[in-house]
């Protein structure tokens, strides 16, 4: 297997070379370039890829990217049903 | 910092409504540029659903508006090079009573009166609709035009066209002063220089009123908090956007027959398959004032709310949640307007939740408007001052 091919965000199957390209592109947050390949928005909410995610963005972000948005974090901390969601518990 | 920079046109706000406003302009071979203090897309516009819907408006003049959106973003689909995961399947209303079926019947009557596609369903279309439907739903109704988009993917699409229209998007700059020179031009003052500009587009959405405030206009828009719940794909539970009939009582401020939280927080079912296979459901509403930190106890009505339709979704996964500000205005109509008292000064903002439904026909019209042509849609119904009309002069 290439380097490339590597895949960075395994729920998702978004692979090193997908961000490369979209992180070379558009010179973005790691936010932006979340939300424009998926990477950190499957099931594990991030847990595995954040940190790569965070770095691809923030290599490739130009002089023009002075404010780098790192991914956050949103509830619920790990994947819950809906019937202990509506529960409460 | 001394930079001054002199553009035509300065539309503030980048999310999807500026967006918008910056393609249609732009290709209509206007100077464009956009201000956005933040990112793209990352304000409500990216805390929201992506649903094009005709079926939750106001038959008449709400829903006409709507069709025309939803026909510019069928073209949109067309011309835009980035994909926006555009589907056309149209959307469901359900309804849990006699009186809800009642309501829904005359809705239907309205909207086939004002030309739209709508067609009433029984229990056994429901079925076939979705088998994770509770049994007892008695049926609801569709509008086939109703599409769906994915509301970033399409701010970031609208935005990349834009510029190959020669449109300028700077981000991460903030207005912080706007105010009008000698020779009547607006002088625009940002954290990364100063801009001059002929005409300035209000697109901040529920930021609106602190720009309208800078050139002392009054905006009469409020933040109205709404959550939603990402669930992860496991079984395909429907293809089209569902919502209660209760959404819509919910929406215009009617009384329903729901315990007193889920009333309080405005939880309505909510149903919307994404293309990553995975679901959304929502929603409530809630005034708040800008806080977007997601509340547990509302999300757990909204949970409640999914299962009392869904039964048998009640053990797949929620994965993530969210808030977003919808824009509020008083008769749930956005502001789409010139302001006389200051020339060159264009409000486009207030759509609560109906942003991403009405973007494309908001960012037509203030093109029209901009390059003072017949607009596509009447907007005497539109103006900025409409809520003051009882007001002292």
């Amino acid at each position: 297997m290439k380097e490339d091919e590597m895949i960075i965000c395994r729920c998702e199957e978004v692979s090193y070379e997908e961000l490369e390209t979209a992180a070379a592109k558009y010179k973005c947050s790691a936010r932006e370039l979340k939300l424009r390949t998926r990477a950190g928005m499957g099931y594990c909410g991030g847990r595995s890829c954040r940190t790569m995610v965070d770095k691809i963005a923030a290599a490739s972000a130009n002089d023009q990217n002075r404010t780098c948005v790192s991914l956050k974090y949103q509830p619920p901390i790990r994947p819950i049903s809906f019937e202990n969601l509506g529960r409460g518990r | 910092m001394n930079d001054t920079f002199h553009r035509d046109i300065v539309v503030i706000g980048g999310g999807i409504i500026g967006s918008s406003i910056a393609y249609y302009c732009s290709k209509s071979g206007l100077d464009i540029t956009v201000l956005e203090k933040k990112e793209l897309a990352s304000g409500t516009s990216s805390k929201c659903d992506g649903n094009i819907l005709a079926v939750d408006k106001d038959p008449g003049f709400d829903s006409q508006m709507a069709l025309k959106s939803q026909q510019l973003v069928h073209e949109l689909n067309n011309e835009l090079e980035i994909p926006f995961e555009y589907r056309n399947p149209g959307s469901v209303l359900v309804c849990e009573n006699d009186t809800e079926m009642e309501a829904a019947q005359k809705w239907v009557q309205q909207q086939q009166d004002a030309g739209l596609d709508f067609r009433m369903l029984d229990r056994e279309d429901l079925r076939n609709e979705s088998a994770y439907f509770a049994d007892d739903l008695l049926g609801g109704l569709e509008c086939r035009t109703d599409s769906i988009v994915n509301p970033y993917m399409l701010t970031y699409s609208m935005i990349h066209r834009a510029k190959q229209f020669g449109a300028k998007i700077h981000t991460n700059t903030e207005v912080k002063n706007l105010y009008k020179n000698q020779v009547n031009q607006f002088v625009i003052e940002t954290n990364d220089g100063i801009f001059t500009a002929n005409k300035v587009v209000n697109a901040c959405g529920v930021w609106a009123p602190f720009i309208g405030e800078m050139l002392d206009i009054d905006i009469s828009i409020k933040p109205r908090k709404g959550q939603i719940i990402v669930a992860s794909r496991q079984q395909p539970v429907g293809l089209r956007n569902v919502m209660e009939f209760g959404y819509l009582i919910s929406k215009f401020g009617g009384e329903r027959q729901v315990d007193p939280l889920t009333d309080k927080y405005g939880v309505a079912l909510v149903f919307e398959p994404t293309e990553s296979q995975n679901f959304l459901i929502g929603s409530s509403r809630q005034f708040n004032g800008y806080d977007t930190k997601v509340d547990h106890e509302v999300m757990k009505y909204i949970a409640k709310r999914a299962v009392r339709f869904y039964p048998k979704i009640a053990d797949m996964t929620v994965i993530r949640t969210y808030a977003g500000l919808r824009p509020w205005t008083a008769d749930h109509l956005p502001i789409i307007s010139h302001v006389e008292k200051v020339p060159g000064f264009y409000i486009a903002a207030g759509h609560e939740g109906d942003g991403i439904s009405l973007a494309a026909i908001t960012g037509k019209v203030i093109e029209e408007m901009i390059n003072e042509k017949d607009t596509s849609i009447p907007i005497e119904l539109l103006r900025y001052d409409r809520f003051h009309v009882n007001a002292k002069p």
